[in-house]
Order: structure tokens, then C-alpha cells, then sequence
């Protein structure tokens, strides 16, 4: 049994990956960037367990600017990708414009609340 | 019209003459009303009353019945101390009773009570208004068969000698009593909860207070040293009160004994003689600056100053002590600080503001026993940080800030590259 839940995983594993490579470059630049943000943002949520929350305000600055930019990059992946029947009217100029306007209203509020 | 402006600079010239005896400025009393009860005491009494005059008092005699006495006209004080040597009056005469003896010392006034062996229930009930309790019993006296005065008499053993004084130099002065002090006439208790009563004078323990003519049916109620001989009172308003249940101490009849010296020092006392104080130039700052700021903020540092005087009977000197204490105050004090002297009278202490904003108070509350008590208090609001005034670049948050700008960095890469790629 448990070889052949091993072998069943890497099976996955292996359909996952050449399912994933069939995307379009696009996405997948995306998908870095996400993965960057989320990436940064742990790194902050260590810091701040090993040293406490002392400029409280800082930390919270610092992880929603990399949780907020992180949504607005998924939101726009899901309105670039053609194979999403929902946004299919919509322009993806429009959708990265929005991305554009919203991530510069989000860094806006982030440098303010920096302290 | 030319009259009525005469006599208005008339009379206006003539008000700092009756404001020179008592103020302020110069706190011992000066004119003195003594009341007795017949004019032979100013005569066995000489020497003290010498010692007074000596010093510089007016004092004006008058008996205690004279339809013509009054302590005060038109609502102003005559006098400025009232001597009661009048230990058998049994109505006052003219516009003094009780209640406006009791005004006089409620107005800062100061007072002498001298009882005696037939002390009457007039006197009683003036020691009584002090604070202090004579024997209930009229013809009762002090008795002490071991601690007695030999005299020519030698009868009852009433006239006693005591050296049971109270351990303040500020009364009895800095120089040691070494005679006892021989005291005949009545004792009193004082009531253990009053804290304004001190007892300079209390009866050795083999004293007791009862009638020396009679048997002693039940033991007495009043023994040993809880009998005092001499009590003064300091009231909160600062008046100073002395009662005694013996008119003889102060007579010229006890040479050799300590009761000239006591009496003169304890004299200089209850007249505000010694161990006046006054404070002035309270003064706060912040440390580096001079001026006084309406308003502090939290953790800032600042420097409070205040300068004590003592009179010393003619002039103001510097009081000199190590344990004059200033609180931030509010609701309860968040800062005790003792300030410390330059032995000028100059006191400062500098502290740190609490973290607490609100309106504080700068208290000073000093009391000392045989010492006029100082209460001073000034308010002074603090603020929390205006927003601009917070620490910023702090280092620990180094990462966090390093985290927002790579984060954007990063937006702008990522747009450039989305744009761009096929």
C-alpha cells in the first residue's frame, strides 16, 4: 500500500508539473512575483516572533504591503487569463491599469503608516 | 469738599501705621492683650511679663470683668495675642466670650491659657475649645509625693518638679533646660487622637491628679505621665496655643529653677518668635531653560525650585533641612522627590515627567513637629507627543522598511516586465 500511494504521489507530482509548463509565460511571471511578495512576507512574520512586535505599526506596514501587492497580482492573473470564461470581455489593459492604480494607492498608505 | 479730601489723605495716611504690628512680613505678634484677674499679678509676675517687654511685645493689662475689652473693632484685630491670666473668671466682660476667643485663634491669632487651682468652668471650657481636658474634679491638683519641691511650706507635695519636656529644640530651644521646672496647680489629658495637642511638659510617672485636702476614696483618673503640665497647640491655620494649669509657674517666685528659661523659650515659640517658616519663589522649569512653560510633555526634564525662609524673631533666614519633599501629584502622586539644598534656602530637584498626560500639581507638604506648615501647590497640565514629535528610523524596525521599499521595487520591475514580454 504504501508504495503505491508513493508511486501514485510522484504520478501527481509529475502531471502537476507538466500541466503547470503548459501555461503561458505571462502567467507564470506573475505567479514569480506572487510567490516574491509571499516570500518577503514570512521573512517579516520571523522577525518579528524572534525580536517582538515593539514598532508594531512597522510590522503591520511591512506585511500588508507585501500581502496587499500579492492579491492585486492574483487579481490580475485571474482577469489576464484567456481561459477564464468570466473575464472574457474584459480588456487585459484594463485589468493592468487597475492593478497599476490600486498597488499605487496601496504603497501610498504603506509609506504613511511606516512611521 | 477740600475738608472731606483732608481728612480721606488723613485717614489714608494712617493705615500703614496699624499694619506694621502683624502680617507676613514680620510674624512675630506685637501687641499683646493680657487679662488677669486682679492687678497684683502684674506685679508678682513681673519678671515675666519683664522678659516680654524685653523683647519687644506691648503688652496692655486689663481685668478680665472690665465692661470695656473687646479683641477686635470694627471688624479689625486690636491685638495680636491674648494672654489669659485669669484663671478664676467667671464672665468676661466687654465683647469677648468663648466663641470669639475661639475666633480669635480660628483667625491666626495666638493664645496663653493659664489655669490654676480654682480654675473656673469659663477657663475649662476655653482649654476644652483648645483641645485639652483639666481634671473634671475642681479641687483637684497635681500631686507627686516623690518628685516634690522642698519649700518652706512643706505640706502637700502640689508643688511639683518635673524635667519631662517634649525633645524639640524648635519649643524649648537648642540650649538643655538643666533645673527642673516646679509647677503647681492643675493637670490635663489630652485626647490621643488629636494630632495638633503636644504635650512639652508632662507630669514624672509618680504624679497623679487629686484633691490634696481629702482622702482618696477611689483611685484618681488621671496618673502618671499621661497628666500634662504644659500643652501647646499648633493649629492648621498656624496659630499657636499654650495652656497650663498653673498661673505660679510664671510668677517671681521660682528662682533656681528652670522655669525662667522655660518659660522664655517656650514664650518665644508660641509668639512666632521661632520656627516660622515661610515659602516663596516657587519656580519650574525645563532643565536648560529659565523660563516657565504653561504646558509640559511627557518624558521631558524638568527642574522645580523653591526657596524656604525661617524667622528668626527679627529677620528671615534660610531654613536648612534634608527632608523637604516635592510630589507630582494627581489623584496620587506619581514623582516623591526630596529636594536638595544649597543651604542658602535655595531647595531644587529635577525629575523626569511620568508617561501619564493629565493635569498634575507640583505639592509641597511639610510638617514638621513645632514648625509652621507648609503646603504649597501649583498646577501645571501635561500633553502626550504631538505626531511629529515620535521616534522615527528606529533600527529595529529596519527590515520592515527595507521589506516596503523592495516590495515596491519590485511592482515596478514586475510592470515593466509584464508590459514587455510577449
Amino acid at each position: 500500500m504504501a508504495r503505491s500511494t508513493g508511486k501514485d504521489a510522484q504520478a501527481l507530482f509529475h502531471s502537476l508539473r507538466s500541466a503547470y509548463a503548459a501555461t503561458p509565460t505571462t502567467l507564470k511571471i506573475i505567479d514569480l512575483y506572487v510567490g516574491f511578495a509571499v516570500f518577503t512576507a514570512l521573512i517579516q512574520v520571523v522577525y518579528m516572533a524572534i525580536v517582538g512586535s515593539f514598532p508594531f505599526n512597522s510590522f503591520l506596514s511591512g506585511v500588508l504591503s507585501c500581502v496587499g501587492t500579492a492579491v492585486l497580482a492574483v487579481c490580475l492573473r485571474i482577469q489576464v487569463n484567456k481561459d477564464n470564461k468570466e473575464f472574457k470581455d474584459l480588456p487585459p489593459e484594463r485589468a493592468f491599469a487597475d492593478f497599476v492604480l490600486c498597488n499605487l494607492v496601496l504603497h501610498l498608505v504603506i509609506m504613511n503608516f511606516l512611521g | 469738599m477740600a475738608k472731606l479730601l483732608l481728612y480721606l489723605t488723613l485717614a489714608t495716611s494712617l493705615i500703614p501705621l496699624f499694619s506694621v504690628a502683624f502680617s507676613p512680613e514680620n510674624p512675630t505678634d506685637r501687641r499683646v492683650l493680657v487679662l488677669v484677674d486682679d492687678f497684683a499679678i502684674k506685679s508678682s509676675h513681673s519678671l515675666y511679663f519683664g522678659s516680654l517687654t524685653s523683647r519687644g511685645f506691648q503688652l496692655e493689662f486689663k481685668l478680665a470683668d472690665d465692661p470695656n475689652i473687646g479683641l477686635q473693632r470694627y471688624g479689625q484685630y486690636l491685638y495680636d495675642a491674648l494672654v489669659l491670666f485669669c484663671p478664676s473668671v467667671e464672665r468676661f466682660g466687654g465683647s469677648i466670650d468663648v466663641a470669639s476667643i475661639v475666633d480669635f485663634v480660628d483667625s491666626g491669632h495666638d493664645l496663653i491659657v493659664a489655669a490654676d487651682s480654682n480654675a473656673s468652668d469659663l477657663i475649662r471650657e476655653v482649654a476644652t475649645e483648645c483641645g485639652v481636658d483639666f481634671d473634671e474634679d475642681p479641687a483637684a491638683m497635681v500631686i507627686d509625693h516623690i518628685n516634690y519641691a522642698v519649700s518652706n511650706f512643706d505640706g502637700d507635695h502640689t508643688l511639683i518638679a518635673s524635667d519631662d519636656f517634649i525633645k524639640a529644640d524648635v519649643i524649648l530651644g537648642s540650649k538643655k533646660i538643666e533645673a527642673p521646672v516646679l509647677f503647681q496647680g492643675i493637670g490635663h489629658s489630652l485626647n490621643p487622637a488629636n494630632s495638633l495637642v503636644l504635650k512639652v511638659l508632662s507630669a514624672s510617672s509618680s504624679a497623679y491628679s487629686a484633691n490634696p485636702k481629702s482622702k482618696l476614696s477611689n483611685p484618681p483618673s488621671l496618673t502618671g505621665s499621661a497628666i500634662s503640665l504644659v500643652s501647646v497647640v499648633q493649629a492648621r491655620n498656624n496659630a499657636r496655643i499654650l495652656i497650663t494649669g498653673s498661673l505660679s509657674m510664671f510668677s517671681n517666685r521660682h528662682e533656681k529653677s528652670g522655669n525662667e528659661q522655660f518659660l522664655t523659650e517656650i514664650s518665644k515659640w508660641v509668639f512666632h518668635e521661632r520656627g516660622h517658616l515661610k515659602a516663596v519663589n516657587v519656580r519650574h522649569h525645563k532643565v536648560g531653560e529659565s523660563d516657565e512653560p504653561a504646558i509640559y510633555r511627557i518624558n521631558d526634564d524638568l527642574e522645580y525650585s523653591v526657596e524656604i525662609y525661617e524667622w528668626s524673631g527679627t529677620s528671615w533666614e534660610p531654613y536648612v533641612s534634608d527632608d523637604v519633599q516635592v510630589q507630582f501629584y494627581m489623584m496620587s502622586p506619581y514623582v516623591l522627590k526630596t529636594l536638595s539644598t544649597d543651604q542658602k534656602g535655595h531647595y531644587s530637584a529635577e525629575f523626569k515627567v511620568p508617561d501619564v498626560y493629565g493635569v498634575f500639581q507640583f505639592k509641597v507638604e511639610y510638617q514638621r513637629l513645632g514648625y509652621t506648615s507648609l503646603s504649597l501647590s501649583k498646577q501645571i497640565p501635561v500633553r502626550p507627543y504631538r505626531h511629529n514629535e515620535y521616534e522615527r528610523f528606529l533600527p529595529a524596525a529596519y527590515p520592515y522598511y527595507g521589506s516596503a521599499f523592495s516590495m515596491m521595487a519590485g511592482f515596478f520591475i514586475f510592470t515593466i516586465v509584464h508590459l514587455y514580454s510577449k
